[in-house]
């Protein structure tokens, strides 16, 4: 903290925002957007050293109740917080109601995407979508071919990523649909929030988040397969407490009020999925698994895992078990597809998509791939079927080495590689160690999905901790902050 | 509950009630050999016999042994393995056991890797030794006011009883082993002072002398003490008094074969008096009350842990199995 200032402060006095991006607070003239001015009037109404002093109970909040995760990279697997910014983002509730609905039309044009390219692949019969780009992908997976998913659900649960461009507007950066996590940060995060700043709730008026765990529930519930009965037995399938997200398979276990179970804690016989338990076998209707596809089931895919259950995909199947999210739709959220999202809005509802891409290049189209050569240092270039920020290059800031490196990672293979212009993600006041300053932010709202879809209002805003920086993954060092849906646009 | 976590909460406080088991014993043989003399193969190996190890590298002697069954981890009854097993347990179900009950397991775990333990150790042998029981019984008590009384208390009061059973039944039977006793040297004060110790080492001195004033044969009454005395937490029959409890808890109305094993088990010790136990052979029933306890472990494993389809073609869907030792 700057020895000159004042512990007597307002927060936001010497607050400089961002020359060019998109501030989530304040706009170009320097006043609160009109959303915003309650919020920033409360806050200003703390004074700095107020502030510090709830930054700091807050911190301790998350340490006492180990909300942590682990990162692979650190061998000791030492958890580690995931640093929480007091500073609310703010989301206007006009702009939630356009965002809603173009989530909402989006997984469910991904959702008839799924459906159709394991039955009739009619979007890759009329060239919408290269074939090759589908069937090539790690996503598609042949076994699902002409299989029902219980209730036509692939995509029980979609986190997709969110950036707000200079001008203002929200682009969709990548769907998560295999198993997205960070919800758990969602719920905690606005726990802490509540405690912290609990006068604030009652002035700016938030939608609620907390309903998520259930209405989860009620979504995995719902599609349960024929002859499960009234109370389906769903359990939520984790890899164990050696995954980062364990917290999180933990967390939702117990807030759903539903098993935490392992792989070895679970059998089949004839088809049929048990649950072991002290009082003998236990018939398992819906598994919300947060396993890739790959550890499902030793039998059917990777023959070495020991995560999965031997027999599992078959009892799927067979009907008798529903896996959420389904098996395949790894290739709905594969970066070689995302570029073909909107054309699949298109094609399949006949509507204009409400929500737009990030502009992108596809290495496998030869055009594109020769301009991605050509102005490496103006792109961003990710590498498809990678995430949390690994096999990226930002062009602009990488050294001209990493960019050689790039551009012979991309000729030897340029399928797997897309490219996009460096958006310049909006920011929003996050407290440093010289008071508030502009951070680069993102926005994954989550949607469940069981006979019908719900959009948490809200989600998880991510924000990169160091100044410039456009990175505000969790396993490279980002933070986040509550998210704000305001009730009214005041 | 699921069955690996009941699996889990069993073990964590076997494996607590081991290390605090194993540092008693050591602890009641290093007491005994600074009175007498006892010849060199007959110190140490014994130890190792009652604690099954027998893949000790060297010979017995009294610091290589103490040392094996303190610090080394391959060997699984060592204490610091002991400890490292219940924390291995105890994390991977940290969301049924209590916060303060893994902070505490977590801290001694850490403690125990770390130069302090080392240090008391070479100090001060004996208050290393008080200092692992301490772990146990503080763990216990933050474990009973702090840890929901449902059937993963069961589970927990169901391993920590079985394993003090057979480690009480194991300390009685370093007795027989230390020293022989020839029938002319019974009841001499040399024999008297064996009985003292091994009370002490299983804190029932004092309880002892309560209950049983001035006894016309310590031996005899020692060993009556240890196995049969209902109201001596660590007596052999109240051990498996609880673990009868904690098995008929978890087994509700319909009753299992678990509980009828410990019941059949206590009803064998109790139908005869002390002084029939002791012509049949000490050592001999002890041994049985051992080896029987092994028998209902390897039955809670079937009946609870290692769960599948009864009916036959009974195909193992899961082979991995649970089991540790």
């Amino acid at each position: 903290m700057n020895a000159e200032r004042s512990d007597q402060g307002s927060l936001f006095g010497d607050y400089q925002r961002h020359p060019t991006a998109w501030d989530e607070l304040f706009d170009a003239a320097g006043e609160p957007h009109p959303h915003c001015n309650l919020l920033v009037d409360c806050l200003n109404q703390l004074r700095l050293g107020e502030f510090q002093k709830r930054r700091t109970s807050a911190d301790l909040v998350f340490v006492n109740q180990g909300v942590t995760f682990s990162v692979y990279a650190d061998r000791r697997g030492v958890e580690k917080i995931f640093p929480f910014d007091l500073i609310p983002r703010p989301v206007a509730a006009a702009e939630w109601v356009q965002l809603e609905a173009g989530l909402l039309q989006r997984i469910h044009a991904l959702n008839l995407f799924l459906y159709d390219v394991y039955h009739e692949q009619r979007i890759l019969k009329e060239g919408i979508i290269p074939a090759e780009l589908v069937l090539g992908s790690k996503g598609f997976r042949k076994e699902m071919i002409d299989f029902e998913p219980p209730g036509g659900q692939y995509i029980h649960v979609v986190g997709t990523d969110l950036v707000r461009d200079a001008g203002g507007i929200f682009r969709v950066l990548e769907d998560n649909a295999r198993t997205p996590s960070g919800v758990s940060y969602v719920l905690e995060n606005r726990v802490v929030m509540k405690k912290v700043f609990p006068q604030l709730f009652q002035y700016c008026r938030v939608r609620r988040v907390e309903d998520y765990p259930r209405r989860l529930r009620e979504a995995l519930d719902s599609v349960a397969p024929a002859g499960a009965g009234v109370a389906p037995c769903t359990v939520l399938l984790s890899p164990g407490p050696y995954n980062s997200a364990y917290f999180e398979h933990s967390f939702l276990a117990r807030h759903m009020g539903i098993e935490l179970v392992l792989g070895p804690d679970l059998f089949v016989h004839e088809d049929r999925v048990y649950l072991k338990t002290t009082r003998g076998p236990q018939r398992v209707d819906v598994i919300y698994r947060r396993l890739d596809d790959d550890f499902l089931d030793p039998h059917v895919f990777r023959p070495d895992s020991l995560l999965g259950v031997p027999g599992l995909f078959h009892a799927y199947r067979a009907g008798n078990v529903t896996l959420a999210n389904a098996v395949g739709t790894g290739v709905a959220d594969d970066k070689a597809i995302y570029p073909f999202v909107e054309d699949m809005i298109r094609f399949y509802r006949s509507e204009e998509p409400i929500l737009n891409n990030v502009p992108t290049h596809i290495g496998a189209r030869p055009e594109d791939c020769a301009y991605v050569l050509d102005n490496l240092d103006k792109l961003v270039v990710k590498a498809v079927n990678e995430s949390g920020g690994y096999g990226m290059l930002m062009g602009h800031t990488a050294s001209a080495k990493e960019r050689l490196e790039f551009r012979d990672k991309i000729k030897a293979n340029p399928r797997n590689y897309i490219a996009q212009p460096v958006v310049t993600l909006s920011t929003c006041p996050t407290w440093t160690d010289d008071g508030p300053a502009p951070r680069h932010v993102d926005l994954r709202p989550y949607i469940v999905s069981g006979k019908t879809s719900w959009v948490l209002p809200g989600g998880l805003t991510r924000t990169a901790l160091v100044p410039g920086s456009l990175v505000v993954n969790s396993s490279q060092g980002g933070g986040s902050k509550d998210t704000w849906v305001m009730e009214n646009g005041k | 509950m699921i069955s690996r976590v009941a699996e889990h909460c069993f073990w964590m406080s076997r494996y607590l009630e081991r290390a605090e088991n194993t540092a008693r014993i050591l602890d009641v043989n290093q007491t005994l050999l600074l009175d007498f003399q006892v010849p060199l193969e007959q110190q140490w190996r014994p130890l190792l016999i009652i604690c099954g190890v027998n893949d000790m590298p060297g010979k017995p002697e009294a610091e290589a042994v103490q040392h094996f069954m303190t610090w080394e981890p391959a060997n699984l009854s060592s204490i610091v393995a002991s400890v490292a097993g219940a924390r291995e347990n105890a994390r991977i179900i940290r969301e049924v056991i209590s916060a303060e009950m893994w902070e505490r397991l977590n801290y001694y775990h850490l403690w125990m890797q770390g130069l302090q333990a080392r240090a008391l150790y070479e100090s001060s042998r004996s208050e290393f030794y008080n200092q692992i029981k301490r772990i146990n019984q503080l763990l216990h008590g933050i474990a009973g006011g702090t840890m929901a009384h449902g059937e993963a208390w069961e589970f927990y009061q169901l391993g920590r009883y079985l394993e003090r059973a057979s480690q009480t039944a194991r300390i009685l039977d370093v007795k027989y082993h230390i020293l022989l006793p020839t029938p002319d040297q019974v009841g001499t004060p040399v024999d008297q002072a064996h009985w003292v110790a091994i009370l002490t080492s299983c804190s029932g001195y004092e309880p002892f002398h309560k209950k049983m004033r001035s006894p016309a044969d310590m031996g005899v009454a020692v060993a009556d003490f240890l196995i049969l005395e209902p109201q001596f937490p660590r007596s052999v029959c109240h051990c498996l008094n609880e673990c009868r409890s904690a098995a008929s808890a978890i087994a509700g109305q319909n009753g299992s074969e678990v509980e009828v094993q410990f019941a059949d088990l206590a009803n064998w010790l109790t139908k005869s008096d002390i002084t029939e136990i002791i012509r049949n052979g000490l050592h001999e029933s002890l041994t049985t009350v051992v080896n029987r306890i092994h028998e209902i472990g390897e039955l809670i494993h079937r009946t609870y842990f290692d769960v599948s389809m009864q009916s036959p073609p009974l195909k193992r869907a899961v082979g991995q199995s649970q089991s540790q030792s």
